[in-house]
């Protein structure tokens, strides 16, 4: 060996690649969730009684596929935070729509279609115009919150059709929106690993100048983000809309930052380039079961979100202690 | 050569003034638009009554501008304001305190919220967008804990002098913002401390390189930040007379909100007081004169984020066509 | 004439370029062609043009004047897709690539070989990759390895494996060894021997006059955004090639003026910060200019950073002036009397896009300060002496930095430590980057600092510059000094068989 390469260390194919298997965020996510079933549950059968886990998915599953959208976005290098009153302005718009007698279908499609078409208006705006999406999206905020409330009063849609509760459905006994999130999650994923769209987006997050000089538009790869994240968040706001028998037409406070944070935890880099949309839907599952699990280990509600603050605190610094190991192992 | 590059320096400081110029305008504008729909906006009574209203957010915008100017963020701001909040009442009620004593533990529990994001921040290098998420959730969750969503009352008269009193005529907290506006501005303009937060901002590895305690100077920031939200908590709830868990939700968007609406960028090494002081007093006039020409109070958030995505926009439009020519 | 045939026709030809910035004429009258199987070196001082014009052949930006032609026939590149897809590659300064992706996935963005329904077919595009490298004769690089993971020297070798992947006939390198050790710079002429022999056309761009004449057959030299000439290498010397940069002849490239050597101002003892100082000992004196020589890698960046507080050092003693001290930050080394002149300027020494006033003060906004409030006369009277002392050509000291040539950064860089008046200045790559008139007057400086008494540790990477500048020598290699030469026996044989010796080091781990 000649002595430049002699320094560097040696490179192991077969082991780099069980090792990057097992360090994943996805892996350690899973692992947790498995942890975290086992061991609640049997301290509280109940815990993994049916009814709850059913209770955790279906009430959850519109967030993992908002956090699909979301985690494309990140990886981008841009964020969203108007995601939440985004869902909350669909939601009622689908309501509405319903309750007026538009028919069921125009009620699930025409959401997911204004969504596209802003998430579009938001992504012109970053990827065209070169605003910072924080600055465009906070103030996308402002606007879909004030027009919601101004135009609602915060007023619930009661007297929802027949047949309209898409997330009541339960085919082969499964929630409707478990298999939106599972078949959404699986398509994203392949989407984003195989195809050149895809790659484009980890391309224009993690070095744009270099995807500019492979010839990747950073403009048309953004637009296309926000247009792809706009069709998760309207099929998350429809999941919302239709899982119960009435629609509150407010923005579920905090939203947009359960959302984002499903995202993180997920191993989604706030810094873009790197992240996968399994590890979000996972984080989603995980934090929701998390939440589940204090109910059941009798931690009082009103320390409930404090429990899950430190938990995420948790979560990001056992990423980030695993990044750092990892960049040291090289 | 040399034309040219003279050029662009100059072409950097107009686009910077022009910000806060393009804000100005709009500002005089909306006094303009709003005094003609409505007699009762343009009096002082009201004007001073507004400054009130303001004070809490504006309070946390300074040190916030601060933490941008570095290329930071603070989002736990909002739920540290509930956080002390609730420790300022219950130390007061349950422990039973005096209220000047609790009323400075509030503000040590804000300066130590503030600390914690930014020790996790310098010393375990936490990206602040996550940091600051995580404690969101962990501090609004202390204060729904502690406080098992009881709401405080019956503070003594004395302590709304804060909050609902006057001095010489002008609000109490009104004082107290302008002495934390000007503190805050000479910083900033006059001292290493503020020449030091820029250089931050631009290039962090350059300023460490260059012997600037980069990590102490952020630590600082941070604590003030949530030192600032302490006292804003303390203001509120002389204000409102009432201690509740939820106090200050969604307060870190309208901090944002009014600091890059004063020009201040996301990305860091740019922004001024001024364009904050600005930006808080614009977005409250907003507010209060279209709630006083009859539009549904929360609706004005709409002309609000509307106002912000212009101000921007236009900014981005005029620096390209100038760099164009 | 090893490899170019003269009589061939150039595949590229362009004639009579100009381009014009605002207020900038970059180009006037620009001839310059290629021929397969040629490797043409284009040369000039920073400014001179070189950027501009191979970023027009790369098609980022459009002449304003002038005709490109391509096997003979009239061509317009659009953009850099344009020109790739016409076979023309460029490896760029700064390597771009994606840190995070596999070898394969980057050497193919963009571009993948396609499956059905139009997925990227992984399995033939890691093939193709491997096929790629290994007829570059590249057998010890794995492509699903993140190109994270990889030296400087084999991430290279991915960019040009990438750019052959797109069939490029012209092959643009820019400044390809700045980054590289000895050994990879080696291998890199190897690479581009072969790809000569196959045809490609390379464009070479470079500072190191040594290495166009080891590699190149033509050179064409640029001046002020014009044309000077364009020879056969073998015909010409370097004191000819410098005179057509600089249009004037230098006398010496290092004017290296005896200074009187004094008291030990810097001992360094058994210094240990893992994984790359294991155990370092030296000592600078005052007026000493003691060169450290090494490969990149060899951990010399890594010691400078040590004893300047970035990463404190773990175990080991450190005396300056005597007095043994504890550096744990970089605030507490500069109180100690050290500057350090960083490696990369633009990441570590300069706060581009702020003033030359800004940038002299910031490593002394104490001294200059009342209260912490800052003495805005003083701060300016500092910058103005800084831009006399070191004639940095600036229109005013409001400039912002980033307007200014390499050279002149780095002069403001200097400035900037100086006036913290350090008993020791540590220089990373003096003069990295920098054209050959502003190399010298820093070389000038560093004379004039060491005999007013001041003690100079200086990082580099170019033999000729540390045989030239040095009172003495040491050479670094995995973390520890490995040899040491007075300037009066020093020779570039015998440092580089230092550098590159592989004996494992006694001791290191």
């Amino acid at each position: 060996m000649t002595p430049a390469t002699a320094t560097l260390p040696p490179e192991r194919p077969v082991f780099d690649r069980v090792r990057r298997l097992f360090g994943s965020q996805e892996a350690v996510l899973f692992l947790a969730l498995i942890l975290l079933f086992t061991i609640v549950g049997s301290y509280n059968e109940r815990y993994v009684a049916d009814r709850n886990l059913s209770s955790i998915f279906l009430g959850n599953a519109y967030i993992a596929v908002a956090a699909i959208g979301m985690s494309m976005v990140i990886i981008s290098g841009n964020i969203d935070i108007s995601v939440g009153s985004l869902i909350g302005v669909l939601a009622t718009i689908s309501g509405t729509l319903a309750v007026e007698g538009y028919g069921i279908v125009t009620a699930w499609v025409v959401p997911i279609i204004c969504s596209v078409v802003f998430t579009s208006i938001t992504g012109a705006l970053v990827a065209y115009l070169r605003m910072p999406a924080i600055v465009v999206t906070l103030g996308m905020l402002s606007i879909l919150k004030g027009g919601l409330i101004s135009v609602t009063d915060g007023a619930w849609i009661n007297n929802l059709p027949e047949g309209y509760g898409l997330a009541q459905l339960k085919p082969l006994g499964i929630p409707m929106p478990i298999y939106f999130m599972v078949v959404l999650t699986i398509l994203a994923a392949l989407w984003m690993r195989y195809t050149a769209a895809g790659r484009a987006i980890y391309a224009v997050g993690g070095n744009p100048e270099a995807a500019r000089l492979s010839g990747i538009s950073r403009e048309r790869t953004i637009m296309m983000v926000f247009a792809v994240h706009g069709v998760f968040t309207g099929i998350a706001a429809v999941l919302f809309a239709t899982q119960f028998q009435t629609i509150q037409s407010t923005v579920p406070p905090n939203l947009e930052l359960i959302i984002i944070t499903a995202s993180v935890v997920g191993g989604v880099s706030i810094l873009g380039g790197t992240g996968t949309v399994i590890g979000s839907t996972l984080a989603a599952i995980l934090l929701a079961a998390i939440g589940s699990a204090l109910i059941f280990i009798d931690v009082s509600a009103y320390w409930l979100r404090a429990v899950q603050g430190v938990l995420i605190l948790l979560t990001v610094l056992a990423d980030l202690e695993r990044r750092r190991r990892q960049r040291k192992a090289l | 050569m040399t034309d040219a590059t003279i050029s662009t320096g100059q072409r950097l400081r107009r686009s910077l003034g022009s910000h806060e110029a393009i804000l100005f305008v709009i500002l005089v504008i909306a006094l303009i638009v709003l005094d003609q729909l409505t007699d009762r906006f343009f009096t002082t009574s009201n004007l001073l009554n507004q400054g009130r209203l303001m004070t809490e957010v504006a309070l946390v915008a300074l040190p916030m501008t601060y933490i941008i100017i570095t290329g930071g963020i603070d989002l736990s701001v909002g739920s540290t304001l509930g956080l002390c909040a609730i420790v300022l009442g219950v130390t007061w009620q349950n422990v039973g305190l005096p209220l000047e004593l609790a009323v400075v533990v509030a503000l040590a529990t804000g300066a130590l919220a503030g600390f914690m994001n930014g020790w996790f921040i310098t010393r375990v290098r936490v990206p602040p967008l996550i940091m600051t998420l995580a404690t969101l959730a962990l501090y609004r969750g202390l204060a729904e804990g502690i406080s098992e969503a009881r709401s405080v009352r019956g503070y003594p008269e004395g302590f709304y002098i804060l909050g609902q009193g006057e001095v010489l005529g002008v609000p109490t907290q009104l004082w107290i913002l302008l002495v934390a506006m000007i503190v805050f501005w000479v910083v900033l303009e006059k001292t290493t401390f503020g020449r030091a937060l820029y250089a931050i901002g631009h290039n962090e590895t350059a300023a460490r390189f260059s012997g600037i305690p980069v990590d102490r100077i952020k630590l600082i920031i941070y604590t003030a930040s949530g030192l600032m939200a302490g006292l804003s908590a303390v203001i509120f709830v002389s204000r409102v007379t009432t201690t509740r868990s939820d106090m200050g939700t969604g307060l870190e968007l309208d901090v944002i909100a009014a600091v890059v609406l004063g020009g201040t960028s996301i990305f860091g090494g740019v922004g001024t007081i001024t364009g904050t002081i600005i930006g808080f007093v614009l977005i409250q006039l907003l507010k209060n004169g279209l709630a006083l020409t009859g539009v549904k109070g929360d609706a004005t958030i709409i002309v609000i984020g509307s106002v912000l995505i212009l101000s921007i926009l236009i900014t981005t439009l005029l620096e390209r066509r100038r760099s164009r020519d | 004439m090893e490899g170019g045939t003269p009589a061939t026709a150039p595949i590229l030809k362009l004639d009579g370029i100009a381009k014009s910035f605002p207020g900038v004429r970059a180009l006037k009258g620009v001839s310059f062609e290629v021929r397969p199987g040629e490797v043409h070196a284009l040369l000039g001082e920073n400014g001179a043009g070189k950027s501009t014009l191979i970023k027009i052949i790369s098609g980022v930006y459009q002449p304003d004047e002038g005709t490109i032609a391509l096997d003979g026939r009239p061509a317009r590149f659009a953009s850099p897709q344009e020109a790739q897809a016409a076979g023309i590659a460029t490896i760029y300064q700064e390597l771009l690539l994606f840190p995070e992706l596999s070898v394969a996935e980057n050497i193919w963005m963009g571009h993948a070989p396609r499956g059905p329904f139009g997925t990227i077919d992984w399995a033939k595009a890691r093939a193709k990759a491997r096929e790629l490298l290994e007829s570059l004769d590249i057998h010890d690089l794995d492509v699903t390895r993140t190109v994270g993971s990889l030296s400087v020297g084999n991430r290279q070798r991915v960019e040009i494996a990438k750019a052959l992947s797109h069939n490029a006939r012209i092959l643009i390198m820019d400044e390809p060894t700045a980054a590289l050790t000895e050994h990879d710079v080696e291998r890199l002429f190897g690479i581009v021997r072969r790809l000569r022999e196959r045809g490609v056309g390379i464009i070479y761009i470079s500072h190191r006059l040594e290495e166009i004449f080891t590699l190149a057959d033509r050179v064409t030299v640029l001046r002020d955004g014009e044309y000077v000439a364009t020879r056969d290498v073998k015909d010409i010397t370097t004191d000819d090639l410098i005179a057509m940069m600089v249009g004037r002849r230098i006398e010496a490239l290092f004017p290296k003026m005896e200074a009187k050597i004094g008291e030990p101002v810097l001992e360094v003892e058994n210094l240990v910060r893992r994984p790359m100082t294991r155990g370092v000992s030296l000592t600078v004196r005052a007026g000493e200019i003691v060169g450290l020589a090494g490969l990149v890698g060899a951990g010399r960046s890594e010691f400078a950073q040590v004893i300047f507080g970035v990463t404190p050092a773990e175990s080991g003693t450190i005396r300056i002036g005597g007095q043994p001290v504890r550096i744990r930050s970089t605030g507490e080394a500069k109180r100690h009397g050290i500057a350090y002149v960083p490696e990369d300027r633009g990441l570590q020494g300069l706060v581009r896009p702020m003033k030359i006033l800004e940038n002299a003060s910031l490593a002394v906004l104490g001294r200059l300060s009342r209260n912490s409030f800052i003495d805005r006369k003083a701060e300016r009277q500092l910058a103005v002496d800084a831009v006399r002392k070191f004639s940095i050509r600036a229109s005013s000291v409001e400039q912002v930095v980033n307007e200014l040539s390499g050279g002149n950064q780095q002069k403001v860089v200097l400035g900037k430590w100086l006036a913290t008046q350090p008993r020791l200045l540590i220089m990373d790559e003096p003069t990295r980057g920098i054209d050959v008139g502003a190399k010298s007057e820093i070389h000038r400086l560093m004379s004039e600092l060491a005999q007013q008494g001041l003690a100079i540790l200086m990082i580099s990477s170019e033999l000729p510059e540390i045989l030239g500048m040095s009172d003495r020598i040491l050479v670094m290699r995995q973390g520890r000094i490995v040899a040491e030469f007075p300037r009066a026996e020093a020779t570039q044989e015998k440092i580089a068989a230092a550098m590159m010796s592989d004996v494992p080091v006694a001791g290191a781990a």
